[in-house]
């Protein structure tokens, strides 16, 4: 059945889409070396179930390892003898969506690291300095403009930030009011994975809660009254407050609107997460966050859905972490703009994401 | 081009720590007998097989980039024998081993040799686990031998021991594109031998008789005892959500376990279950014969691998005793203390040279030039106009620095 294998493998290549369980064929064609693993046929499969990938990534796809650890490339059942040794040969059809994942992901790691190793390769830039992928210069600093510094919730302090300096609006200086944003504690801690995710790593969604709370406090950005203290005490600071409000951040920062900051739905996160896991074996961790952020967040951030929800069994910890950030603020009078309130956590039900569709219509989009 | 290439590519836990230390030590010695071992750090081959197989290790992998073809063209720039050895390579894929070999000179006229060394089951399967907590592991002895023991070795546990361990597996990957004779198997003798045995077998599989080398090597790898590696876990469980992995490796794995509990050596060692040994038994026979079969060069004995009957007295370290934990609890709480008792005498010392230098930088700062040039520049920074002029002349000097 070896010449009916690499059949299916020139089917596919051909962008056929027949399971290998159905297929029959034995027509001659080229054989490699080795069978592609069970992980890589199927995935390609699926790509071919879901558009038209380019010859290049079909080699891609047919030549890829699974980074990582996890199961070894797997041998097609019913090709030859039945194995003595060995992991046992698998149909691809039932191979768990985790197994194809990885070769996925490791796949778009490798094309958001090609830029960062081709300059490596060529010399023309110091390795393990961040790689910019924007060549727009930076924007020239405003002459007047308010003083400031956001802390707090990560993923909307960067962001803001972001937006700011790109209006020519840097934050520090001697004398800067310092603005903590948060928001409901449920979707800091959501941002807060989510920055780790896009950053230089972070575990997944259920091993960050358990992680949050074996440790009995909460990350140090989002325990509100700790990043309150933590600036006041540092020189050269004006006001520090609590922002709730959000819609009150434009006129503290000195600007008439700030354009609202997109939030990553939860299954585009976790790709994010392991693709950044991947990309870690590419490129210094600076570079890792960098590529996430503006080569892979954009592209994310189209993606439709909700943040990650709690789940039941970290619910109550949740809301007594959050009435507790509440009652410090109240109790230490610190300045807070918006409603206390806000901080406590609204429940909604999970709804679950195929992080590989998404991952599979990445693949595809850079074929196009 | 390198005319012969010597790949070891495992196992775990068959002297490896101690081969490589050897090599890295004798780096000259042996390139004057024109074999090169091309490292610049003990763990440089190591580093290689990460970024060869796309393995993350703990936050290693960033020093890992690049470092399999920079290890493939030092070899392919050697005129003569090039050695490569790490054992993690054991796992590789078939992909991943085309492309090592093909990075060799493997198709381009290099002759590449596959050296696999191979312990007993009986031993292995213990040690793996025992590895696994010292990386962190949480699970049981038993939990662990019922992922080795699932046949669809879906657990990354069982995928990794099976990988690592499996010789003909092994040997069927990295010597798919090589004849037999270029595939060296090296058994490690059987407990209570004479040590220097083992070596000798190595010596021979790598072609180093009679270049005179330092064997005295301190690195090894020390195994635990069943209540020490008991601690160990419970430690993982409680500790592992706080401690990152910068500072497991130097204080759990490194202080406790290689340099405190590993000093315990009368406390019962951990064993394999007598009620496996008959499933290890019929499995090593299966191995043993299949090897036989395929014609490899085989350095000692293939009847190593039989491994040795059950001990008479089997220590569960999943019901160990509590009295024997405890002790090394103590043990391990005294060599904690005694770091922290360092550790707080260099902080002492490194504040005292702190206000050294505080005093030094206030006697400067106490100047009546630097006053009256940092009076200028604070009057300046609160207008625009001093700004601007500030500016300018910062531009003028040449550099962007806002130190007065």
């Amino acid at each position: 059945m070896t010449a009916g294998a690499w059949a299916w493998v020139a089917h596919l290549r051909a962008g056929g889409t027949t399971p290998w369980q159905s297929w029959t064929s034995t027509d001659a064609a080229d054989e490699g070396g080795y069978l592609p693993g069970a992980q890589q046929l199927e995935l390609l499969r699926r790509l071919n179930v879901a558009g038209r990938p380019s010859p290049a990534l079909v080699e891609r796809v047919l030549t890829a390892s699974a980074p990582g650890r996890g199961r070894p490339d797997l041998e097609l059942v019913g090709v030859g003898e039945p194995r003595r040794f060995g992991p046992p040969a698998v149909d691809p059809a039932v191979l768990s969506d985790d197994e194809l994942l990885r070769v996925a992901t490791g796949l778009l790691a490798a094309e958001l690291a090609a830029p960062v190793e081709m300059r490596d390769v060529a010399g023309d830039g110091p390795a393990g300095q961040p790689v910019s992928t924007s060549r727009r210069r930076p924007p020239r600093t405003r002459r007047f403009r308010t003083r400031y510094e956001l802390a707090g919730d990560p993923w909307l302090a960067a962001a803001h930030t972001r937006q700011l300096t790109l209006d020519g609006r840097p934050p520090g200086g001697p004398g800067r009011s310092v603005h903590v944003l948060g928001s409901d504690l449920q979707t800091m801690l959501a941002h807060t994975w989510a920055a780790g995710s896009f950053g230089t790593g972070a575990p997944s969604w259920p091993d960050f809660l358990a992680r949050v709370r074996a440790r009995r406090r909460l990350p140090r950005r989002v325990d509100l009254p700790g990043v309150v203290e933590r600036f006041g005490a540092r020189p050269h600071t004006g006001r520090v407050g609590v922002v709730l409000d959000l819609a009150a951040l434009p006129r503290l920062v000195g600007v008439r609107r700030l354009e609202p900051v997109p939030d990553v739905p939860a299954h585009a996160t976790e790709l994010a997460r392991q693709v950044g896991a991947a990309l870690s074996l590419h490129v210094v961790p600076a570079e890792q966050a960098e590529l996430l952020a503006s080569a892979l967040l954009p592209r994310l951030a189209r993606v439709a859905g909700p943040l990650p929800v709690v789940p039941a069994e970290h619910r109550d910890w949740v809301e007594d972490a959050a009435f507790g950030l509440r009652q410090q603020l109240l109790r230490a009078r610190y300045p807070v703009v918006g409603d206390p309130d806000e901080l406590l956590p609204t429940w909604s039900e999970p709804v679950e994401g195929s992080v590989l569709g998404l991952a599979i219509e990445l693949l595809l989009e850079e074929a196009t | 081009m390198s005319r012969k290439v010597l790949l070891h590519v495992g196992t775990p836990k068959t002297g490896t720590s101690y081969l490589q230390d050897v090599l890295f030590r004798n780096r000259e010695v042996l390139a004057a007998a024109g074999i090169a071992y091309p490292a610049d750090r003990p763990d440089a081959h190591f580093l290689a097989a990460l970024d060869l197989m796309q393995l993350p290790w703990g936050g290693l992998q960033a020093e890992a980039i690049g470092a399999w073809d920079a290890l493939a063209e030092r070899v392919r720039g050697h005129d003569g024998t090039a050695i490569i050895s790490h054992e993690i390579l054991a796992t590789a894929s078939r992909s991943q081993i085309g492309r090592a070999l093909d990075s060799l000179g493997h198709n381009a006229g290099a002759e590449v040799h596959v050296v696999l060394s191979v312990r007993d089951l009986v031993r292995q399967i213990p040690a793996e686990w025992q590895e696994n907590v010292k990386h962190r592991a949480q699970l049981g002895y038993g939990a662990f031998l019922d992922q080795v023991r699932d046949p669809e070795r879906a657990t990354r546990i069982g995928a990794w021991f099976w990988g690592v361990q499996e010789i003909p597996d092994i040997l069927d990957r990295w010597g798919q594109e090589l004849p037999p004779e270029q595939v060296h198997v090296v058994t490690v003798p059987p407990p209570g031998g004479a040590p220097e045995v083992l070596w000798k077998r190595f010596s021979q599989a790598f072609g180093l008789d009679g270049i005179d080398l330092d064997l005295e090597g301190e690195r090894h790898n020390p195994s635990l005892g069943a209540p020490e590696t008991t601690l160990l876990r419970r430690i993982n469980r409680k500790a592992n959500a706080e401690l990152a992995p910068a500072d497991y490796r130097p204080l759990v794995r490194e202080l406790l376990a290689h340099q405190t509990l590993s000093r315990r050596t009368s406390s019962p060692r951990l064993a394999l279950p007598p009620d496996l040994h008959p499933w290890v038994r019929e499995l090593s026979a299966s191995w043993i014969a299949e090897l036989g079969a395929r014609g490899y060069d085989v350095v000692g004995d293939l009847a190593d691998l039989v491994g040795a009957p059950p001990v008479a007295e089997y220590a569960d370290p999943d019901r160990p005793r509590e009295k024997q934990v405890a002790a090394a609890a103590v043990d391990a709480i005294t060599a904690l203390l005694l770091d922290d008792a360092r550790l707080r005498r260099e902080e002492q010392r490194l504040r005292e040279e702190l206000a050294d230098v505080r005093g030094a930088l206030e006697r400067a700062y106490a100047t009546p030039s630097y006053r009256v040039r940092r009076a200028l520049v604070v009057r300046l920074e609160g207008s625009g106009l001093g700004r601007g002029l500030l500016g300018a002349y910062r531009r003028a000097r040449g550099r962007s620095s806002r130190s007065a």
